[in-house]
């Protein structure tokens, strides 16, 4: 059990020009917390864990596990477990070696590794396995093995890097289930990196945003969804992703299609202050509504609906200016509009306009 | 019309697998029948030895040669005896040189490409330069001033001083297989080591090592053959008495010394080959893949 | 500089033993031949511990060179021994080359006793060099021989083999050839089966010919072996002495470059040893300069090696 802290650690690879893969990054994960680390390809979430577990320098800055700076202190050390994408299990060793080994290099007598084994074994529903070489499993069994692994060391901090990725999409939302419940249970610290917003929202009691090795938010699913600090946050959280658009500015509101879409008080004074005469305006799809035709409404072209079962997509033009931009609106799985269809869409709620500053995208209003 | 041009599809499609198979039955009998020919080339001479082997020494002269003529295994026990010279003696010789050589090679070759293969360090390039230069050079020339060193080392002489010798001649071609075959092994697994507790050589030693075998094997294949059959070091560095002379130096002087006697030659020829053949039908199975990475990745 | 050692420290453990021993008995030797170079040294003016002799040559500047490179008959006749050695060296590649290819493409293949197989055309490898070079010389004596027995029962001319004409080089180069294949066989065969199986598939469902197939996946896929095999023997056959010198002695028809500083060196109470090493770095020379250009060329091909 131990809390972990980034203190403004750096991790920049030589070359010309030099990559910051991961920069300055500040963040501290408590004890017993769930914390993902997401972002697109390439933005450093790899780098981030390797450099806590070990494998990758610090170059600048420092890392602490449960109060301790660990910034040179080698893997060994750290009384970390990682989980690998591609599980890097031991081909040499069975099953049941390749969970006792770390175990067994500590010096653990053998009726204790075998103890331990056979618990993990027990709660991963590996016991059949036991004997097998890795060859002989199926990808979920090896992505359970590496699971065993790391949980038979009883390690203060679990580190795991994109280990669902391999599975097919039915079993990622199982074992997705089990990595929570199985943390939920151990208690142990757990940094998870994913690139896949849907598990970070689902699995994380904290999720981190990173973007080319930049730490962009890091706040609770809840608080990423409803007030992303930046449009890189709101266009990455929550799916489909959330409508951006950079729209003029009157003295009411955001001017789209015609209609001025009415702004907070306090929205209107952060834009003014900055003397903005465009903002982009965010507002996720199931924050707009259809409504009927002779209302007032943003007039939109039904260009492709996605029928989801329990809801449906609809993808439409709507012109703002004089360029036409396209729109996702959440709607009622059993009455989609047709395609080629013009219907009418509002804003169901103001408070779920999001305001971002059209160059920095930093969050408007306080 | 869709028809027809349908119908004229299956046709051309059947008759096609049809021509194949009838070519393929002519190609197998090509394939089994040249193979069949290499083979034989390959395996002839060794073959021809081991008939010669058993012949009297004026019998193996004939200008007409037998496959059976007056064969005995009369040239085995003479050689065996020791009249022929310390040819047991030899054999010990150039098993301890030969299994030295493979094991110290094989040590460094693979501390070395793991090195190479796994970490990035000021020199590297420099150090693979000269591993590939090391090849270029004819080491015969460097023997007086490798005696020199030996003589330097208190190495001149013994065997351990011919066996550092034949390291250097077998290390850099190991090495670069070696580096293949380790860079073939994910790095994850690597780490995963590191990350249970293993220190970087501890990686090296319960990890990387074991995954290597096929590697290993051709690298210790290659530096046993290496030591095995070299003369001219070995007649240059082993001191000049009889009871400290390799099995080829030994063969060498049997030859110049008795140049009619085929027969005991070809004896002992069989008799040299027999450890080097065992060791490459034991790794014979792990050749194809441990050369080829190291090849493939070069 | 700790930084450096904390960071590098175990990878240069690594290879130190490696560069010691190599530095020590290569390196160091080397420049001192390369200082024989300069030398009139022999046998006759060697410091010689064991007879308490103090060394007695003299440094001779570029002389030993001038007397190799004029191509003079007593220094070897250097340049008709570069082409001998050219001879042989593309001969022996060459076969090794296209029968090791040939080889592996037929073992790539689903064949019955395909282990079997393997395992015969590898034996050459594994038998050592001078017991094939004792066999191969058995085999082609003139009288005795059995490949001069079969000529002449199928009515063909029977030559002496190791006799002084050019045949003795026709019959070392089969040797070696017979010798080599197996390596580059075996190289060629891990190459061929590292190429993905898919990618034929697609080259068939595109239409591609088995000539088409050939040309377009599987020589591009042996590239980077082929190019590392045909360096290294390159390298290893113009070096080749034991070969040549187990057959033919000292033959002067086949007489390479190496062989001929062997023969300096060894040859005879004088054992030439300012002249074996300037032979060695005129060797080194040119594998050197070959080599880079080997290099040069595969990187404009766009290879990374
Ligand atoms: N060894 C290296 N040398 C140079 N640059 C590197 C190295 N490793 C990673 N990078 C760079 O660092 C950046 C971050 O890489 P990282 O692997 O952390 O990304 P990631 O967020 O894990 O992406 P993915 O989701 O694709 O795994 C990338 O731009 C990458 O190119
Ligand atoms: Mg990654």
């Amino acid at each position: 059990m131990a809390e972990v802290s980034y203190i403004k650690a750096s991790r920049v690879f030589s070359g010309n020009p030099p990559v910051r893969a991961v920069d300055e990054l500040s963040l501290d994960v408590a004890d017993g917390e769930f914390l993902v680390l997401v972002g697109p390809s390439g933005s450093g979430k790899s780098t981030a864990l390797r450099m806590l577990a070990g494998l990758e320098d610090v170059d600048e800055g420092a890392i602490n596990i449960g109060g301790k700076d660990v910034t040179n202190v080698p893997p060994k050390g750290r009384d970390i477990a990682m989980v690998f994408q591609s599980y890097a299990l031991y081909p040499h060793m069975t099953v049941a070696e390749n969970m006792g080994f770390a175990l067994k290099l500590r010096g653990v007598n053998k009726a204790e590794i075998k103890e331990k084994v056979a618990e993990a074994a027990k709660m991963l529903d590996l016991t059949k396995y036991l004997d097998r070489k890795p060859k002989a499993l199926s990808g979920g069994q090896r992505q359970r093995v590496a699971m065993g692994r790391a949980i038979v060391r009883e390690p203060s901090v679990f580190l795991m890097d994109e280990p669902l990725s391999n599975l097919d999409a039915k079993l990622r939302v199982e074992t997705r289930a089990n990595i929570a419940a199985l943390q939920q249970r151990l208690g142990t610290t757990t940094i998870y990196v994913t690139h896949d917003q849907v598990e970070a929202m689902t699995m994380g009691h904290r999720v981190a945003v990173l973007k080319d090795g930049l730490l962009q938010q890091c706040d609770t699913p809840r608080a990423l969804y409803d007030r992303p600090a930046n449009a890189f946050v709101a266009g990455f959280i929550g799916s489909p992703a959330m409508n951006l658009k950079t729209v003029p500015l009157t003295s009411e509101g955001a001017k789209l299609d015609g209609i001025v879409v009415p702004l907070s008080r306090s929205a209107l004074d952060a834009a003014s202050s900055e003397q903005l005469a465009e903002v982009t305006f965010g507002i996720r799809p199931e924050a707009l509504a259809l409504v009927p035709s002779g209302d007032e409404g943003m007039e939109m072209t039904v260009e492709l609906v996605e029928e989801l079962g329990a809801d449906a997509l609809v993808h439409g033009a709507v012109k703002i200016g004089d360029s036409s931009e396209r729109f996702v609106v959440r709607v009622d799985g059993r009455t989609p509009p047709s395609l080629g269809q013009n219907v009418k869409v509002v804003v169901r709620d103001a408070t779920e306009i999001h305001l971002f500053h059209p160059e920095s995208g930093a969050r408007l209003e306080a | 019309m869709t028809l027809d041009a349908t119908s004229l599809q299956v046709v051309k499609a059947s008759d096609a697998r049809l021509k194949r198979t009838d070519r393929s039955r002519l190609a197998s009998f090509g394939l089994h029948a040249t193979l069949i020919i290499a083979s034989f080339i390959a395996v002839f001479p060794v073959f021809w030895v081991l008939v010669t082997s058993f012949k009297p020494d004026a019998r193996a002269v004939e200008t007409t040669p037998k496959l059976v003529n007056e064969s005995s295994l009369d040239n085995y026990s003479r050689i065996l005896a020791g009249d022929k010279g310390g040819f047991l003696t030899w054999f010990g010789n150039s098993v301890l040189i030969a299994l030295l050589t493979t094991i110290i090679a094989v040590f460094l070759a693979a501390t070395t490409g793991y090195a190479v293969s796994r970490f990035r360090f000021p020199g590297k390039r420099g150090l693979m330069m000269s591993f590939l230069v090391v090849q270029m050079f004819p080491f015969a020339v460097l023997i007086v001033p490798l005696y020199n060193v030996l003589l330097t080392l208190g190495l001149q002489g013994n065997s351990f001083g011919l066996v550092l010798v034949y390291c250097t001649t077998a290390v850099p071609f190991c090495t670069y297989m070696l580096k293949g075959y380790f860079d073939t092994i994910p790095m994850d697994i690597d780490e995963a080591g590191r990350v249970d507790g293993l220190s970087p050589f501890g990686v090296f030693w319960r990890l990387v090592l074991p995954l290597a075998r096929p590697g290993l094997a051709v690298t210790a294949f290659y530096a046993f053959l290496t030591a095995w059959g070299e003369v001219a070091f070995a007649s240059a560095f082993l001191s000049a008495a009889d009871e400290s002379k390799t099995l080829a130096v030994g063969l060498q002087v049997f030859v110049q010394q008795n140049r009619t006697e085929w027969g005991h030659l070809a004896a002992a020829s069989i008799l040299v080959s027999i450890p080097a053949v065992i060791v490459f039908y034991l790794v014979q199975r792990f050749l194809v893949t441990g050369l080829a990475s190291g090849a493939v990745k070069g | 500089m700790r930084r450096f050692l904390d960071r590098y420290w175990y990878a240069y453990a690594m290879v130190l033993p490696v560069v010691v021993v190599i530095a020590v008995l290569v390196l160091y030797p080397l420049a001192q031949g390369v200082y024989f170079t300069f030398t009139n040294i022999n046998e006759a003016n060697i410091a010689n511990p064991v007879l308490d002799r103090p060394a007695t040559f003299d440094v001779v500047g570029f002389k030993n060179y001038l007397n190799v490179l004029s191509g003079d008959q007593s220094y070897g006749a250097f340049w008709g021994t570069l082409v001998r050695t050219l001879i042989w060296t593309f001969s022996c590649v060459f076969f090794h080359y296209t029968i090791g290819l040939g080889l592996a493409l037929l073992l790539n293949r689903q064949v019955r006793g395909r282990t079997l197989y393997r395992v015969l055309l590898i034996l050459p490898w594994a038998v050592p060099g001078f017991i094939s070079a004792f066999a191969w010389k058995y085999m082609f004596n003139a009288q005795y021989g059995i490949i001069n027995q079969f000529l002449r029962s199928i009515g063909l001319p029977d030559p002496v083999w190791l006799g002084q004409s050019n045949w003795a080089l026709v019959a070392v180069i089969i040797v070696n050839v017979w010798l080599g294949v197996p390596f580059q066989m075996v190289a060629l065969l891990g190459g061929l089966q590292s190429i993905p199986g898919d990618l034929y598939e697609a080259a068939e469902v595109d239409g591609a010919t088995p000539w088409q197939r050939f040309v377009h996946v599987t020589l591009p896929g042996l590239r980077s072996v082929s190019s590392t095999v045909i360096l290294l023997g390159i390298i290893w056959t113009f070096n080749m002495f034991p070969v040549i010198y187990l057959i033919a002695d000292k033959n002067p028809n086949t007489r390479i470059l190496v062989t001929y500083a062997f023969e300096r060196f060894f040859s005879g109470a004088s054992r030439d040893y300012a002249v074996a090493s300037t032979y060695g770095v005129l060797i080194l020379s040119l594998l050197l300069v070959f080599a880079s250009v080997y290099r040069r060329a595969l990187r404009k091909q766009g290879e990374v090696w």
